[in-house]
Order: C-alpha cells, then sequence, then structure tokens
C-alpha cells in the first residue's frame, strides 16, 4: 500500500463548478495556470506516480478570507472514489464554532484526521486556545497534520510554524499524533530533533522549493541530514507527501525511491507509516 | 475558417498519440472541399509530428528525444515560479517539444486530407499525464 499523506484537492473538477470559487481559490492558494482536474486525471497520475491512496487535505480559513475547501466537499470527493482518497478535515481555529465542526467532521463525516495550517490562521500551535481541539482529536484518535516550515500561501507567517513551536503539543500530548509537514522545511534538523525527542510527531517529504525533486530532496534528506538518520532513527515517523498541486506528485515519488533507503525503510516512508499515523485505514 | 478543439486526457509522461481520425473527422465537418488543415497544440510541453504510426518508431521516437533531453541533467527551469506558484519539473517537455514542433498542415483537395500512405498524425506528449487541447484549423471553401 502507497499513500502520499499531503495531496490539496482545491482544484478537482468535482468541487469546482462554480468559476468564482476556482478563482477564489487560484488567488488565495496561489496556484495558477493549473486549470481543473477530472478524477480520471488525478488517477493517471496516481497510476504514474505508484500511488494507491491519496489524503485529501481542506483548508479552512473561516476567519479570515473563508473556507476555501469545506469538509464536505472532502467527504463528497471521498465518495466518489473510496478505494483511492482518505479525506482529512479542516477547522479555523479562531472561527467560534471550530469544535462543534470537528465533533461534526470526526462522527457525522468520519474524516480521517484534521489539518490546521497555523502561519495561515495566526495562532500558535502552544496557544490556549488549541486545547479543545486537540482534546476532540485525542478524544476520537484521530491525528493532526500541521503545516510547519516555510508556506507559499498569501498572508501566511512563517514564524508560527517552525518546528518549535510544536514542542510544547508533542509534549503535553504525547498520545496525540501530529505530522509536521514539508519536514518543517527550511528547519529539516529541528524537525528530525523534535522526531528523535518524540515519537508521536511525524513529518512528510512535501518541499520542494529549489531545483527538481531529485537535486532537492538529495539536498534536504542526504546533506541537510544524513540519509542514515532517517533509515536508522526515524524510519518510522516519516511519510511520503507530495503537496500536490504545488509540487509535482510522480517526480518526488520517483526521486524519493531513488535515494538509497533501505527497502524496508522506503515501505515505511511510501505508506506503512500512513497507515500507523492515521491509525489504520479502516 | 472552421475551427475545433480535440480534447485528450493523457495518461503517461511521454505518450504519441494518433490522432489523424479526429482530424480526418472534423476536415470533413467543416465542409471545405479546397484549402489547408492546421494541427496545432495549445501546449508548451507537448508537439505536433508527422509520422509512420508503428509502436517501433514511437519507441525510437521517445529514446532519440530522450536522449536530446535527459532527465537527470541540471536544467535552469528546475525552480520555483512565482507566477504559477509551483515548481517547474518539465524542462525535458519543453525541449521536446521544440523538436518536434507544434503544428502541422495538410492540405485538403476535394473534401480529402491528402496525406501520404505512411503519414499520420501523431499528438506528442512530453509532460503527462495532463489534460490536453489541439486546436483543428481548416481553411479554404
Amino acid at each position: 500500500m502507497t499513500i502520499d499523506i499531503h495531496v490539496h484537492p482545491a482544484f478537482y473538477a468535482p468541487i469546482n463548478e462554480d468559476p468564482a470559487r476556482e478563482e477564489l481559490r487560484h488567488r488565495e492558494l496561489d496556484i495558477h495556470k493549473n486549470g481543473t482536474a477530472p478524477l480520471e486525471h488525478i488517477f493517471n497520475q496516481m497510476r504514474c506516480a505508484g500511488l494507491d491512496r491519496l489524503c485529501l487535505l481542506p483548508e479552512d480559513y473561516s476567519s479570515s478570507v473563508g473556507c476555501l475547501v469545506e469538509n464536505e466537499e472532502i467527504r463528497r470527493l471521498v465518495d466518489l472514489a473510496p478505494d483511492k482518497f482518505i479525506g482529512f478535515a479542516g477547522v479555523d481555529p479562531r472561527d467560534p464554532a471550530a469544535c462543534e465542526k470537528l465533533e461534526d467532521a470526526f462522527s457525522r463525516l468520519k474524516l480521517k484526521g484534521l489539518k490546521l495550517h497555523p502561519g495561515r490562521h495566526h495562532v500558535m500551535p502552544s496557544d490556549p486556545m488549541m486545547e479543545p481541539i486537540y482534546d476532540i482529536c485525542e478524544k476520537y484518535n484521530k491525528p493532526i497534520l500541521f503545516h510547519a516550515g516555510l508556506s507559499w500561501e498569501p498572508d501566511t507567517l512563517t514564524s508560527y510554524c517552525q518546528p518549535l513551536a510544536f514542542e510544547t503539543v508533542a509534549a503535553k500530548h504525547p498520545r496525540l499524533r501530529i505530522c509536521l509537514a514539508h519536514f518543517g522545511w527550511p528547519w529539516v534538523r529541528e524537525t528530525a530533533m523534535l522526531m528523535v525527542k518524540y515519537p508521536n510527531v511525524y513529518t512528510d517529504t512535501g518541499a520542494l522549493y529549489f531545483d527538481n525533486a531529485k537535486e532537492f530532496y538529495t539536498q534536504m534528506l542526504t546533506r541537510d541530514i544524513p540519509t542514515t538518520w532517517i533509515d536508522r532513527s526515524l524510519r518510522h515517523q516519516v511519510m511520503f507527501g507530495s503537496n500536490n498541486p504545488r509540487f509535482e506528485q510522480i517526480r518526488m515519488a520517483q526521486a524519493i525511491r531513488e535515494l538509497g533507503f533501505r527497502e524496508s525503510t522506503l515501505e515505511l516512508i511510501m505508506g506503512g507509516n500512513a497507515i500507523e499515523f492515521l491509525g489504520g485505514l479502516d | 475558417m472552421f475551427v475545433k478543439t480535440i480534447h485528450l486526457l493523457t495518461k503517461q509522461y511521454v505518450q504519441f498519440q494518433v490522432i489523424t481520425p479526429e482530424v480526418e473527422k472534423i476536415v470533413a465537418e467543416s465542409g471545405i472541399r479546397e484549402g489547408m488543415v492546421t494541427v496545432l497544440t495549445k501546449h508548451t510541453t507537448t508537439g505536433v509530428t508527422v509520422n509512420e504510426a508503428l509502436e517501433c518508431l514511437e519507441s525510437d521516437m521517445q529514446n532519440a528525444l530522450a536522449l536530446f533531453a535527459p532527465e537527470d541533467r541540471p536544467y535552469s527551469h528546475a525552480r520555483m515560479l512565482r507566477d504559477y506558484g509551483s515548481t517547474a519539473g518539465n524542462p525535458t517537455g519543453h525541449l521536446k517539444a521544440m523538436l518536434t514542433g507544434n503544428h502541422c498542415h495538410f492540405l485538403i483537395q476535394d473534401g480529402v486530407l491528402q496525406r501520404g500512405g505512411a503519414q499520420d498524425v501523431y499528438f506528442c506528449e512530453f509532460d503527462g499525464p495532463a489534460s490536453r487541447n489541439v486546436l483543428v484549423i481548416v481553411e479554404g471553401q
């Protein structure tokens, strides 16, 4: 089983019937000239990348520009291809209805985890306003995928997303599985530090800010930190994530496979760790 | 002038797809008896070329183009593009497209596309899978 833990379906055709909504998504995600993608194209892309499942992430910025991809839309996409899609929930912590929405997303919509973007929400992960959200995730045994490190989206502040900003959450909630997405780039060593200390901290590989996929991954995963750190110590905490459509799923999946990890490590990165993070696929 | 678009959903990273039947159908539909047809791709990492539709030649074309633009070269185009908000990882597609060109022409006589016995129109995908559009422009009377 191979899984891409970090996919944004904002431009999938079935949820882009309204051109004004599509335009809002282009503007607020700062992704342009990509058009919308029929699901058949997504499936072709998955086949070329050698991926069985995609984890679809919403974007809820209700307190600022609005909810760009809603939990209901994620559910709708999952229902269109339940054998291929895994759906996450989104809430804006500044939205007074955040907890109610999250309860609904887990209990009624049966979404598998929560996506949060502290840099866009302008809320520190350790802010007390986050505690009820963490409590709900623990109650339902659902993981949180946090944006970490640089974000290309407009109105994002990186200081909210530095890996160290998540340490309090990892320490205070040892039963809560959290993913510091994008390997916390450029703070790759700090992300590695948190993972080696806290077994409930995961990361994904959704970063490609310079060069091509092979060159960037070679820098990030063999020079910024040596390959051995992952292959020996962090092999159960790193998940393949592409951050598609910002980045290139096919070439990133191919590049990860060519970095020289042990075959058993590669199997964990490409799917096994995601299943653990999600708490199973059922 | 009669213009129609062929919509394609390619399935491979590099793919050669014969579109002769679609082009001939559009020429017939146009009602133009004497003139020219142009087949023109709207993308910069795809091509349009004319060749013999043989599996062996498709393989040779793919290998020859890969020699000209191998995947593991240090291309300048491998970088974050602000206009797109995404990373450009497709320099080889642009370069291969430059070689095949983006269009072909055929003469139309008596309402029929005048092509040689071995000639077929290929749509060439160099950065797939993707959703693609090809213009077929029929001119004449």
